[in-house]
C-alpha cells in the first residue's frame, strides 16, 4: 500500500488537513509534531489518555503498600514504642503518603511507555529528522486510487509538500 | 519574513522561502554540547580532583571512625546533617519550577526546567550521600530499609528518621524520572543530528521516539500527572526533613512551624542555586535570547517572596519562644542570637532576610550582577540557617552542665566542600551530554508566535 507524506508549517493547518481525513474516511495515518499541540493530539485519539489508569492503579497500590506494610511489620514483632498502638495510623500516614506516590509515578512513567509504544527498536520509514525540527508531517496509507483525492486535499490544506513512499 | 509587495500577494504569488533543513532553536540549544574550552576541562577537572580527595577524606573517616569529626557531647550532628539538609532544600527548585510551575501555566518556566531538574537530581544525589556519611559505620547503613532478616527484626516506622528514608528515596525516584520523561522528546532532537558516539548514546536514551501525535498525548497527560504527583511531594519532603527536627523535644527544634519554614527556606535556597548555576551558563554559552532577564527576574521575584517568608519564621520563632513562657525555650532564643553562635546567626539573618529586600527595586532585579552576588550570599545564608538550627540547638539543650561547643573539623569541612565539588562536577558533565534548555517546550511556543505573526501579516494584507 502505498504512503503519502505531507509536511506542513503550521500544527494548525495540519490539525485540520487530518481532521478532514478523518471525515472522508480515511483513518490509517499517522501525525508527527515537533512539539505537543492539543490539536494534534486529538485528532486521532479524542479519549482522555489510557495513562490516567496507570497513575490510578499505581497510586492505589501504593497507598494500600504503605500502610499494610507498615501496620503488619509493627505487628510483625510488636514492640512498645512511645506508649504508641502498634498500629498506629498517623506515623503510618507518612509511608502511605510517599508510597502513592512513589508507586503512581512509576506507573506513570510506565504508562507513557506503554500507551507510547516505547521503547520501539526502529522508526518509522517515513520518520524524518524534519519532524524533530519545526516541521509537521502526516503519514497516510492507502489504496493506489485514493492516492490523487487525497494528494489534492493535503495540498488544499497548506501542505508544503507531498510525497508518495512505497511501503 | 520580509512581507510581499501588494501585487505579487494579489497576484498569488506568495512563496515561502524554502525551509531551513533544522531549526535555529535546535542549532542554538544544541551547540552548548558541541565542543569544550580548555576551561571547561579545567573546571571539571578540578571538580573531579575535588570529589576524590573528598573520597579520600571518607575512607580515612571509615578507617579512624567518627571520632575524626569534630563531634563533642551533647553535639552529635554536625556539618554532614547540615549540609545534607542544605542540599535537599537545593532539590526544591527543580522540582517547583518543573511541577508548580506546570500546573500554573507559567510559561517562562520552560527556559530553566530542565537545568533546574537536572540540579533536583543531582542535589538529592549529593544530599544523599550524607546519610551515610553522618552515620559513621557504611556497612551498616542498609539497616535503615525495612528487608527481611533472620532476626526477623523490622524498622520503626514511628521514627522521623524513617520517614525521611523514605521521603528523600521517593524524592530521588521521581525527580529522576520526571526529568527523564522532560528529556525524551530532546533526546529524539539530538539523535537525529548527533554522529559517533553520542548518536548510539541519544538513540538507546530516547527509545525511539518520533513525535507522533499518540506519543506527545501520552507524554502530555505524563508530564501532568507526574507534576500532579510531585507538587504534594516536594512540599512534603522538606516537611518531613523537618520533623527529624521538630520531632524532639530539643529547645529550639519542637516548633510546628517548623513544616512550612523549611518548605520555603528550601525553595529559596533552590532559585537561589539555580540562579548561580544559570547565570554563568548563559554568559558563556550565549543563551541569552532563550534565558531572558525576564526569566531572572522572576525567579527573584520567588527569591523576595521566599525570603520574607524566611524573614517572617525567624521573628515567629522568636516571638513564640517569649510567648510560650519556657525558660529553655527563651535561654534557646536569646542564646542563639548572643551566644556563642551569634556569628552565624546573624551572616544567616542578613543574607536570607535582609539582603533579598533590596529585590523590591526593579533595578535590583533586573541588574544580573547583583542578582548574582545575592544568590551566592542566600545560599551562604541557608547553609548557615540549617547550622544555627542543628548545632545552637544542640549545644544548649536543658541541663547547662551537659552544655559543649561544636567547631566542625577539616575532615567535616573537606567533605562537605566535596560536596559541592561533586554537585559541580555533575552539572558540568550534564551541560555537556543533554540539552540544557527543554527544546521541545520552547518550539511550542516559538510555533504558536510565529502562527500568529502569520495571522496578522495575513490579516494586515486582507485589511489592504
Amino acid at each position: 500500500m502505498p504512503t503519502l507524506l505531507a509536511v506542513f508549517d503550521q500544527p494548525v493547518s495540519a490539525a485540520e488537513a487530518a481532521q478532514r481525513l478523518k471525515s472522508r474516511g480515511y483513518t490509517d495515518m499517522e501525525i508527527y509534531s515537533p512539539a505537543a499541540f492539543r490539536e494534534l493530539e486529538e485528532v486521532l485519539d479524542e479519549k482522555p489518555s489510557r495513562v490516567r489508569l496507570f497513575t490510578l492503579i499505581g497510586g492505589l497500590t501504593g497507598l494500600v503498600t504503605g500502610y499494610a506494610m507498615t501496620i503488619w511489620m509493627a505487628n510483625d514483632w510488636p514492640i512498645m514504642l512511645g506508649g504508641k498502638p502498634f498500629s498506629s495510623i498517623p506515623p503510618y500516614t507518612i509511608i502511605g503518603f510517599e508510597l502513592t506516590i512513589l508507586f503512581g509515578g512509576l506507573l506513570t512513567a510506565l504508562g507513557l511507555f506503554v500507551v507510547g509504544g516505547l521503547p520501539s527498536m526502529r522508526l518509522d520509514p517515513v520518520y524524518d529528522a524534519r519532524f524533530s525540527a519545526e516541521d509537521f508531517g502526516i503519514a497516510v496509507r492507502c489504496r493506489d486510487r485514493d492516492v490523487s483525492e487525497i494528494d489534492a486535499l493535503l495540498r488544499s490544506h497548506g501542505a508544503r509538500e507531498v510525497t508518495l513512499v512505497e511501503s | 519574513m520580509t512581507p510581499p509587495s501588494q501585487a505579487q500577494a494579489v497576484a498569488g504569488m506568495i512563496r515561502r522561502p524554502p525551509a531551513p533543513p533544522d531549526s535555529r532553536i535546535n542549532r542554538d540549544i544544541l551547540s552548548v554540547m558541541e565542543g569544550a574550552s580548555l576551561g571547561y576541562w579545567l573546571l571539571l577537572l578540578a571538580a573531579v580532583v575535588m570529589v576524590h580527595v573528598a573520597g579520600g577524606i571518607w575512607v580515612y573517616q571509615v578507617y579512624k571512625g567518627l571520632g575524626i569529626a569534630g563531634y563533642v557531647h551533647p553535639v552529635f550532628w554536625g556539618a554532614y546533617i547540615v549540609t545534607f539538609v542544605f542540599w535537599v532544600g537545593i532539590a526544591h527548585a527543580g522540582t517547583l519550577i518543573s511541577a508548580i510551575l506546570y500546573l500554573f501555566r507559567a510559561k517562562w518556566r520552560n527556559a530553566i526546567n530542565r537545568s533546574a531538574e537536572a540540579m533536583t537530581v543531582f542535589a538529592v544525589l549529593t544530599a544523599a550521600q550524607f546519610l551515610g556519611i553522618h552515620v559513621g559505620r557504611i556497612w551498616k547503613s542498609y539497616f535503615i530499609l525495612p528487608y527481611p532478616n533472620q532476626r526477623g527484626l523490622w524498622v520503626n516506622f514511628k521514627s522521623p528518621l524513617l520517614w525521611d528514608t523514605f521521603a528523600i528515596s521517593t524524592y530521588a525516584t521521581i525527580s529522576a524520572v520526571f526529568f527523564y520523561v522532560g528529556l525524551i522528546p530532546d533526546l529524539a532532537i539530538a539523535r537525529d543530528r548527533a554522529v559517533g558516539w553520542r548518536k548510539l548514546l541519544y538513540t538507546v536514551l530516547a527509545m525511539g521516539w518520533q513525535g507522533k501525535s499518540s506519543q506527545w498525548k501520552a507524554h502530555s497527560r505524563t508530564v501532568l500527572h507526574l507534576s500532579g504527583l510531585a507538587t504534594p511531594l516536594v512540599l512534603s519532603v522538606h516537611s518531613v526533613v523537618s520533623w527529624d527536627f521538630a520531632m524532639s523535644i530539643v529547645p529550639g527544634w519542637h516548633a510546628t512551624i517548623f513544616g512550612p519554614y523549611f518548605v520555603a527556606g528550601a525553595i529559596f535556597s533552590g532559585f537561589a542555586m539555580v540562579l548561580t548555576m544559570m547565570i554563568p551558563v548563559r554568559r558563556i554559552f550565549g543563551l541569552e535570547e532563550y534565558i531572558t532577564d525576564y526569566h531572572f527576574e522572576n525567579m527573584s521575584r520567588f527569591l523576595l517572596l521566599t525570603s520574607i517568608i524566611v524573614g517572617y519564621a525567624y521573628v515567629s520563632e522568636y516571638f513564640t519562644a517569649w510567648y510560650s513562657g519556657a525558660e529553655a525555650e527563651q535561654s534557646a532564643f536569646w542564646l542563639r542570637a548572643f551566644g556563642p553562635y551569634w556569628v552565624s546567626t546573624w551572616v544567616m539573618i542578613l543574607c536570607n532576610a535582609v539582603f533579598p529586600q533590596i529585590l523590591w527595586f526593579k533595578k535590583a532585579r533586573t541588574h544580573i550582577p547583583t542578582l548574582f552576588v545575592l544568590s551566592v550570599l542566600i545560599n551562604i545564608g541557608m547553609w548557615f540557617e540549617r547550622y544555627v538550627i542543628i548545632i545552637t540547638g544542640l549545644s544548649r539543650e536543658y541541663d547547662p552542665a551537659a552544655w559543649g561547643i561544636y567547631t566542625p573539623s577539616w575532615p567535616e569541612l573537606g567533605i562537605v566542600a566535596g560536596s559541592f565539588a561533586f554537585f559541580c562536577m555533575f552539572f558540568l558533565i550534564f551541560i555537556k551530554i543533554f540539552p540544557v534548555i527543554a527544546i521541545a517546550e520552547v518550539k511550542e511556543l516559538a510555533i504558536h508566535e510565529k502562527a500568529h505573526m502569520d495571522e496578522r501579516i495575513h490579516g494586515a494584507w486582507a485589511e489592504e
